[in-house]
């Protein structure tokens, strides 16, 4: 194997050393054809052209063996005496030497230069490699995201088919489409790398990965467990990531027919990558973005099953004593004992207060966690209003109630139920803050594609304070702190619903004791009204 | 008019629950049966007759919705789940099921009732043939296809008598804006809610005798409509409410 490589090395060598003869040879009759025809004597500073030539193409050596080659055909063929290689013009000796030097230096010059250039392209291609996988890290949403762009990178840095497989063995998705790509003593290797990992054994791994090789030629372990495994034509390089972060995943390089030695320089080029690209996803965080996102995941996983289950666990016993409540206020014993009634009346009352506070507690969680997801229909404002004022019936029993709701508003496209909510916190709030027997106004209206539901209230109003501070969570009016009972979160949850929607509440008071009014404003549109009017009903 | 006492079965899995439950409807005349799992259930409504079920969603063998599925698929005993607040799309999906009605955790005696009720009377209904519906004012002669508003006989286009039908068959319970929509413009608008909507408040214009409170043609957000309940008079004892909480007595004057 190390022979046939060395062959073709030395094949390519002879290839350029041939064509380097074929352009001295080219010059020189071009040069014989010149000096017969013109006369021109002087013709040796010409062969510089095949120096240069080679130089720039193919490197020192061939330039070198240009300059010979040009050295001798002069002597030969131009310089007296001629067919011969015996130069005895000392003028032409030292034309000679000069010549020799010009070439050894310039080919020596160009082939740096050309050398230099194919440099400064590489850099600028690993450069431009490694902005683009800065920035799809930069975007990367999850940890299978951050995965393909490692993988996409290091197939760009090394030009060989790379497969990344992430901390749970998944193989990347590229590799899932890419299909049978992948040997299964390769896969085996890999489950080793990992689960040796784990167990914290490279060496483990290392000897797992050549008993999974099989009947293929499975050969050396590496330092930091890193395996090479044959199957058939291709060597595969099974190895972590990064020895030292596990969650940066392992990885299969495919290096081809590579013999030893050329495989030893893929695999320092190999090394020098994954260091640069674990030194670069250090910097990045990228650790701590996949430790994240991981983290987020299951916390939002707990957060929904305590949700759950406290929404149960709380709302269970409440349930079995609202009922019990409402069975006994209804009881025949109760008929006429109208303490005893009222004592029920008020563990029902209570109970409902408690559930109210539980949901809104929930709510708040919900909101806070990012699980409000507005589920978007069209709807009839009139019905959620008439729906908010269902559910506040209570409240507003002895409160002078004037409502006045437009019957052509126009429809609204979003989550009823959402919005219902938010408003019954508000016109609870209202009532919260007012005396009993004093108004609250509420009134729709339509205006420049935007619906608007004002609250007002003839109760304690705003300061400028109460105004800057209302819609944050567990603020509440300092005033009222001590005289009206409440947790803060009413008009934070009310914010949060109806900015979800796509609307905004506002807040205008006087002053204290002057009343307030707030105002929700949600987008509306006519086109589908407009839509059906021209449908005709039958 | 005297009646059997009818007959309700409880399913669900708190002990608490079933207790109230079980006094409260006895107190009201009923026969009741309990069940603690939806296995139990099953087997209990094919064993004995029952008149409805009452069947909380979270049950520890199997869920609400096969309960009531299981039922459904050899019964039209009426079935009212008891759900939880928030959740409109498994409320919808239950009714589609095949369940009557809901009732939101936690709730009073009073609007369970009410509810059962609606169901047992809308089963009586069916039975019987009787073909007039009456919401306080307002009466619809399913056989005649009228439509009188306190003895005035309202003006309606077909589809919204068509809207005001499959309202009235299912008088007093939730109807979903899905089945609404396929029952009146056919299954390939069930998505077009703006059509319910506008047709809806046309409807309330007539039907309502004040449009801007509504009290017949109730909205049930996110779920669908419902026709409200008001007991006619001469009922049997089980189908008169003896303490508030039906929704048109708890609703402020304009």
């Amino acid at each position: 194997m190390q022979k046939t490589v060395l062959m073709a090395s030395l094949r390519q060598q002879a290839l350029h050393l041939l064509l380097t003869l074929g352009l001295v040879v080219a010059v020189t009759v071009v040069l014989y054809a010149a000096i017969i025809t013109t006369g021109v004597t002087q013709g040796s500073a010409i062969y510089l052209i095949p120096v240069l030539i080679a130089a720039v193409r193919w490197g020192v050596v061939p330039a070198l063996f240009a300059g010979i080659c040009g050295v001798l055909a002069s002597a030969y063929f131009f310089v007296a005496p001629t067919y011969t290689l015996i130069v005895t013009d000392p003028h032409e000796v030292f034309n000679l030497i000069l010549f020799t030097f010009t070439a050894i230096i310039v080919g020596q010059l160009a082939a740096q230069l050309k050398e230099q250039l194919e440099l400064a392209r590489q850099r600028e291609v690993d450069l431009s490699d490694l902005y683009s996988f800065s920035r799809r890290l930069a975007v990367a949403f999850d940890v299978s995201d951050i995965h393909s762009a490692i993988e996409d990178h290091l197939a760009a840095v090394l030009q060989r088919k790379v497969i990344l497989f992430g901390p749970q063995r998944e193989p990347s998705a590229a590799a899932r489409r890419n299909g049978g790509g992948m040997p299964g003593a390769v896969l085996g290797a890999v489950e080793n790398m990992a689960s040796g990992h784990e167990s914290g054994g490279g060496r483990a791994a290392a000897g797992g990965g050549r008993a999974a090789a099989g009947g293929g030629r499975a050969a050396a372990d590496g330092p930091g467990g890193e395996t090479v495994v044959g199957d058939g034509d291709d060597i595969w390089l099974v190895r972590a990531v990064s020895p030292s972060r596990r969650e940066f995943g392992v990885i299969a390089v495919n290096l081809g027919h590579a013999s030893p030695p050329s495989q030893g320089a893929l695999r320092s080029r190999i090394d020098a990558v994954l260091a640069d690209a674990t030194a670069t996803l250090e910097r990045l965080g990228v650790a701590h973005a996949i430790g994240e996102a991981r983290m987020r995941a299951q916390t939002e996983q707990l957060r929904e099953a305590l949700i759950g289950s406290v929404s149960h666990e709380l709302r269970t016993p409440l349930a079995s004593i609202l009922g019990a409540a409402t069975v006994l206020a209804a009881a025949p014993a109760l008929k006429n004992e109208k303490s005893l009634k009222a004592l029920v009346q008020g563990v029902h009352d209570e109970t409902e207060r408690l559930n109210r506070d539980i949901q809104n507690l929930l709510d708040a969680s919900r909101i806070s966690s990012g699980g409000v997801r507005p589920h978007l229909e069209w709807t009839d404002p009139t019905d959620i209003l008439h729906s908010a004022l269902r559910s506040c019936a209570r409240r507003l029993a002895d409160r002078a109630v004037a409502i006045d709701i437009p019957q052509d508003l126009p429809l609204v496209h979003v989550d009823a139920v959402l919005v219902q909510q938010a408003l019954v916190q508000i016109i609870d709030n209202a009532a919260k803050y007012s005396q009993a027997g004093s108004r609250i106004a509420i009134a729709a209206a339509a205006r420049d594609g935007r619906l608007s539901v004002s609250v007002r209230d003839e109760g304690a109003g705003l300061t400028e304070i109460d105004k800057a501070t209302m819609f944050h969570r567990f603020e509440r009016g300092e005033r009222h702190a001590a005289t009206t009972s409440g947790s803060g979160l009413g008009l934070w949850i009310a914010n949060a619903f109806i900015t979800a929607n796509g609307g905004k509440l506002e807040a205008v008071s006087a002053g204290p004791g002057l009343g307030s009014t707030l105002t929700v404003e949600l987008p509306a549109t006519h086109s589908a009204v407009a839509q059906l009017e021209s449908d005709a009903d039958d | 008019m005297t009646e059997a006492s009818p007959i309700v079965l409880i399913v669900d899995d708190e002990v608490q629950i079933r207790r109230f439950l079980r006094t409260g409807f006895e107190l009201n005349g009923f026969v009741v049966h309990e069940a603690a799992t939806g296995g139990e259930a099953i087997r209990t409504a094919t064993l004995r007759p029952i008149d409805i079920a009452i069947v909380d969603l979270g049950l520890p063998d199997m869920d609400g919705s096969e309960v009531v599925e299981r039922i459904r698929s050899w019964s039209n005993v009426p079935i009212i789940v008891l759900s939880v607040r928030a959740n409109e799309a498994n409320k919808v999906q239950l009714l589609e099921a095949g369940a009557d009605d809901y009732v939101v955790k936690p709730f009073g005696m009073a609007e369970l009732l009410a509810r059962v009720r609606v169901a047992l009377r809308r089963q009586s209904r069916a039975a019987t043939g009787e073909p007039t519906v009456v919401v306080g004012p307002l009466t619809i002669d399913l056989a005649a296809r009228a439509v009188l508003l306190n003895g005035q006989r309202l003006a309606l286009t077909p589809k919204e008598y068509r809207l005001l039908q499959v309202l009235a068959q299912h008088a007093g319970n939730v109807v979903t804006h899905q089945h609404l929509l396929k029952e009146v413009w056919g299954s390939i608008h069930v998505h077009d809610t703006h059509y319910l909507r506008i047709f809806v408040r046309k409807l309330r214009q007539k039907i309502e005798p004040n449009p801007e409170m509504p009290r017949i043609l109730m909205t049930e957000l996110g779920v669908g409509y419902r026709l409200a309940q008001m007991p006619a008079e001469g009922e049997p004892a089980w189908a008169t409410a003896e303490a508030g909480g039906s929704e048109a007595q708890a609703k402020p004057e304009a």
